[in-house]
């Protein structure tokens, strides 16, 4: 049965791309619903059918000006009420053309009649058939189109999802409102329940930037409700937390706990240290310095540093002794020795490089470890994402919510710098990887200086999807990001939107009223835009079936900051389950609190066969006289030395 | 109107462009005048004030449209009419006007010629291609005045208006269900002037059925008041009975501003008859049907029919 009618007149006419239509006065058609025009037959004979988005909606009566119903209600709202005869009105509404149907030759939207679309007519209006093919099906679903009693899953299709033909995804929406965090957790549960076995893995790397919004992926949701059921049915998603996940979060300043809001014990199984050495950060010591730190002098030094001093047996007649630098506190040892020989000469200059330039570089280099401090570590140890070992469907939830600005960044580059170098070598253990960054505006802002982490989101947004490096990334304010990162994001996802943002230039192609539902959507509904659409389409999606972060740190509270002895006795017991704190409080005892945390965090990183023999060789090796300049390049690491794992 | 065209130009007239409408010409007006009627209530026309509050009773509307244009000449300057004539019943149903019943609908289109003026062959040609009406009477000679040729066929359209508006009311007093608002006098529209369904509204008052010392009570009514009832008859007409009523006051405008006559079937008038359908009529007063220049008589439903009309013939 036909809902409606296509019109035209000469001073609205339709064209291809857009038409109008007349309905009922009580349709079932909104801005949004997808409707389908079936046409006369064509000059071969074929009847047309045209598929179309409804953007715009009008309604107007008979009445040439508000005064003539005054008049005719002597001005009385209520007689108004009881005319007998109401006026006449209509429903006029405004139609994206999605589709035509045949292609050619593309002509404006006959006079035909209209209809709601069905299921299949969604699939053919979407151009989603053809990627939902039997055998060929490469449909992710985003959500569901609802009109009236009629529900369709909506697919995005995954080749221009995750790569190769186009990739990532970025979601704009107010804060507060279920939008983003919910519809990127549900989009990753459909990915992994969706994404075809034949294109290989999948993993998920995700950034939390605030809060404990990531914090439960594992924990089942306990809000979901038959609604959200029926939604993920016919999605065909299980309603259920992540089965695999692992979190990585630094240390705290103190270095007793680690910076993250799941220090529940309930949840530490899965909760591991991230912290770095001076190796893994000298690489990006870029990151950190500004422009003004890394001109070209400084930029020859660094790169000298890291080429020649680092991890390696460095002499030189100025310096005392030999060098070998591995930490922090080595290459500080190893400036001031450089600086030292060059007073003692009186040089302005050591290899090329000016007093003033080591000075600069060494005060910038040696403060990262207290600007970073609990993520990099003065010892060099290291405790790392399992670069090399992702497995499949699993997410990795790196906690930097605690973190200062430059911890975050330096963490962000070097995880995705990881990615993708072992995306290209193929190493990584999974074919794609999905990185969810939050407040994408932050580090890649539309205006501002050129950073590190800017010019890297742009280098995975225009060729991460060749790699398998895809970016999900997030924002309030679509206008206040790097025009190519949002522009290279084949997908978009819109929840509800602020008036201000829309009234930007990047919403002038929305109509007024589409403009107008964005402002005001619900929670759990959204845009999309997607490469096989030809226009954006309103889909509803249910509640992540995982643990709100609000509702995660009721359930499992935070836990206060431990003492040193009660933090070393939780890390040891994760690989230990026999050790106790009395046994730490003996092992530990007069040594210094440093000390302790670095036994603490070798042994963690070493994962020895006999932990507390490992822990206490740690000591051992301090009371055998060691100075503090030799202290890390002469303690062994795990299975480095000889017969004698643990360095006896 | 193309079949009209087709068939014109096959049969070798000279077609006319952009004759606007025969209705929009000036006519000859129709002399104004006094008719002496007679009272159903009492002996003299009085003002009554119509009691109770206005109600909802009409069920539905009737109303008829013509269109007529020359569209070409026939040798010797003898115009031919093409007209349209429709006419609707609407009914009432939740606040919202539907047509009643597909033949509760009735629209025709027609070639309007003078038979005798143009001869057999050229009629036999036209009516090849379209319906064709004869505007003369079979009796009729000439030498015609182009003019009063263009005036019989535009006669000839308004009795066919006339004709299908008078089908749609029979049906509906034979087979509808309550009263019937007709826009205009009932008393030429067969049966239906004799059905208690049918009620008559008649906007126009070239003729005032009133004698001299009546009118100043008819010119004087005020808004929510009626004349006594009185019997209009007609040598060709059924004799229905009727009143003034006036919707709206007139307050500056023209006397008869606001002003309806009534006409419903002379069987079963009482003066509480003409009380209640006067109440159905003021509650129709809403909305208004500006902007209708004649929006102070004229009823929403028949402006809504109207425009149905209007837009199924064009």
């Amino acid at each position: 049965m036909p809902i409606g009618r296509v019109v035209a007149t000469e001073r609205r006419p339709n064209t291809p791309h857009e038409f109008h239509f007349w309905t009922a006065l009580d349709a079932p058609v909104g801005i949004g619903t997808i409707v389908r025009v079936e046409g006369p037959p064509t000059s071969d004979g074929r009847l047309a059918t045209i598929y179309g988005v409804v953007v715009e909606g009008f309604s107007y009566t008979d009445l040439q000006t508000p005064l003539h119903d005054v008049i005719g209600a002597d001005g009385d709202p209520a007689a108004a009420l009881r005319a007998p005869t109401d006026r006449t009105e209509i429903r006029l509404y405004t139609a994206n053309a999605l589709r035509h149907i045949p292609d050619e030759p593309l002509q404006p939207v006959p006079m035909g009649t209209v209809h709601l679309a069905t299921e299949d007519d969604i699939a053919v209006a979407l151009r989603m058939d053809g990627y939902l093919r039997e055998g060929q099906h490469t449909g992710i679903p985003i959500g569901v189109y609802r009109s009236g009693t009629m529900q369709a899953p909506i697919y995005l299709d995954a080749d221009f999802l995750l790569g190769p033909e186009a990739a990532h995804l970025n979601i704009s929406g107010v804060s507060g409102l279920a939008t983003k965090t919910s519809a990127v957790e549900w989009l990753l549960s459909s990915i992994f329940a969706h994404f075809p076995a034949q294109k290989g893995t999948v993993a998920a790397v995700c950034f939390n930037v605030k809060g404990p919004d990531l914090c439960f992926l594992d924990q089942p949701s306990e809000k979901l409700d038959d609604a959200d059921r029926a939604l993920y049915e016919a999605a065909g998603v299980p309603a259920e937390p992540f089965q695999h996940v692992e979190y990585f979060a630094p240390w705290t300043a103190r270095g007793h706990a680690l910076a993250t809001l799941r220090t529940n014990a309930a949840l530490s199984h899965n909760v591991h240290p991230l912290s770095w050495g001076l190796r893994e950060v000298l690489q990006y010591a870029e990151v950190l310095l500004n422009k003004d730190d890394v001109d070209a002098k400084a930029d020859a030094l660094i790169d000298f540093i890291r080429e020649r001093v680092v991890n390696q047996e460095f002499s030189d007649p100025i310096l005392p002794r030999a060098h070998t630098v591995r930490s922090f506190s080595d290459l500080e040892q190893w400036f001031r020795d450089v600086l030292r020989g060059m007073e003692s000469r009186n040089a302005e200059t050591w290899r090329t490089h000016h007093v003033a330039t080591i000075r600069k570089v060494r005060n910038r280099l040696t403060n990262i470890s207290t600007r970073c401090r609990g993520l990099v570590t003065d010892d060099g140890t290291s405790n790392d994402l399992p670069f090399g070992a992702f497995t499949d469907r699993a997410v990795y939830v790196i906690d930097v919510a605690s973190s200062e600005e430059d911890a975050q960044d330096l963490i962000f580059a070097r995880v995705v710098s990881q990615l993708r170098e072992q995306l290209e070598r193929r190493t990584l253990g999974v074919d794609h990887v999905v990185v969810f960054v939050d407040e994408l505006n932050k580090y890649a802002p539309s205006d501002g200086p050129d950073t590190y982490v800017r010019q890297m989101l742009l280098d995975i947004a225009e060729r991460g999807r060749y790699l398998g490096l895809v970016l999900f990334a997030a924002q309030q304010f679509r206008s206040q990001v790097h025009r190519r990162v949002v522009g290279n994001c084949g997908t978009a996802l819109f929840g509800r939107m602020d008036m201000d943002e829309l009234a930007t230039p990047g919403y002038a192609t929305l109509a007024p009223a589409t403009r107008i539902k964005l402002s005001t959507l619900d929670k759990g509904q959204l845009m999309v835009r997607h490469p096989h659409f030809a226009q954006p389409v309103f889909v509803r999606f249910p509640r992540p079936a995982v643990l709100g972060g609000r509702e995660g740190v009721e359930r499992f509270p935070a836990e206060p900051e431990p003492s040193l002895e009660v933090s070393v006795t939780r890390t040891l017991r994760s690989l230990d389950p026999s050790v106790t704190l009395e046994w730490v409080k003996q092992a530990t005892v007069a040594a210094p609190e440093d000390d302790v945390l670095r036994a603490r965090n070798r042994t963690l990183q070493a994962r020895p066969e006999d932990v507390k023999a490992y822990f206490r060789a740690q000591f051992r090796s301090r009371a055998a006289g060691e100075s503090v300049d030799a202290r890390p390049a002469t303690l062994p690491l795990a299975g480095g030395g000889g017969d004698d794992p643990y360095g006896f | 109107m193309r079949d009209a065209l087709r068939a014109v130009r096959h049969a070798g007239a000279a077609v006319s462009a952009g004759e606007p409408l025969l209705e929009l010409r000036p006519a000859a007006p129709e002399p104004p005048r006094l008719q002496r009627a007679e009272p159903l209530e009492g002996d003299a026309v009085r003002v009554h004030r119509v009691p109770g509050e206005p109600a909802v009773g009409i069920a539905a509307f009737l109303d008829g449209i013509q269109e007529s244009r020359v569209i070409a000449h026939w040798a010797g300057g003898i115009p031919l009419v093409h007209g349209t004539v429709a006419a609707a019943v609407r009914r009432r149903q939740e606040r919202t006007l539907v047509t009643w019943r597909p033949d509760g609908v009735r629209l025709e289109r027609s070639l309007f010629v003078p038979r005798a003026a143009i001869g057999d062959a050229a009629w036999r040609a036209l009516e090849a291609g379209c319906p064709v009406r004869d505007t003369l009477a079979a009796d009729e000679g000439g030498p015609w005045h182009p003019q009063e040729l263009t005036a019989r066929a535009l006669s000839a359209v308004q009795r066919r208006r006339e004709a299908v508006e008078t089908a749609c009311a029979e049906l509906w007093c034979a087979e509808g269900d309550g009263p019937l608002f007709v826009d205009g006098g009932i008393a030429a529209a067969g049966t239906a002037a004799h059905s208690a369904r049918a009620i008559g509204v008649v906007k126009s008052h070239r003729t005032l059925y009133v004698d001299g010392d009546a009118l100043p009570v008819v010119l004087g009514l005020a808004a929510g008041e009626r004349t006594t009832a009185f019997t209009v008859t007609s040598p060709r007409r059924a004799p229905v009975a009727s009143w003034y009523l006036r919707l709206r006051e007139p307050e500056a405008r023209d006397a008869l501003w606001g002003l309806v006559r009534v006409e419903v079937a002379f069987e079963g008038a009482t003066a509480e008859r003409a009380d209640l359908v006067s109440r159905w009529l003021l509650a129709e007063r809403s909305p208004v049907s500006l902007p209708d220049p004649r929006w102070g008589a004229m009823a929403y439903g028949v402006r809504l029919t109207e425009e149905y009309l209007r837009a199924v013939t064009r």
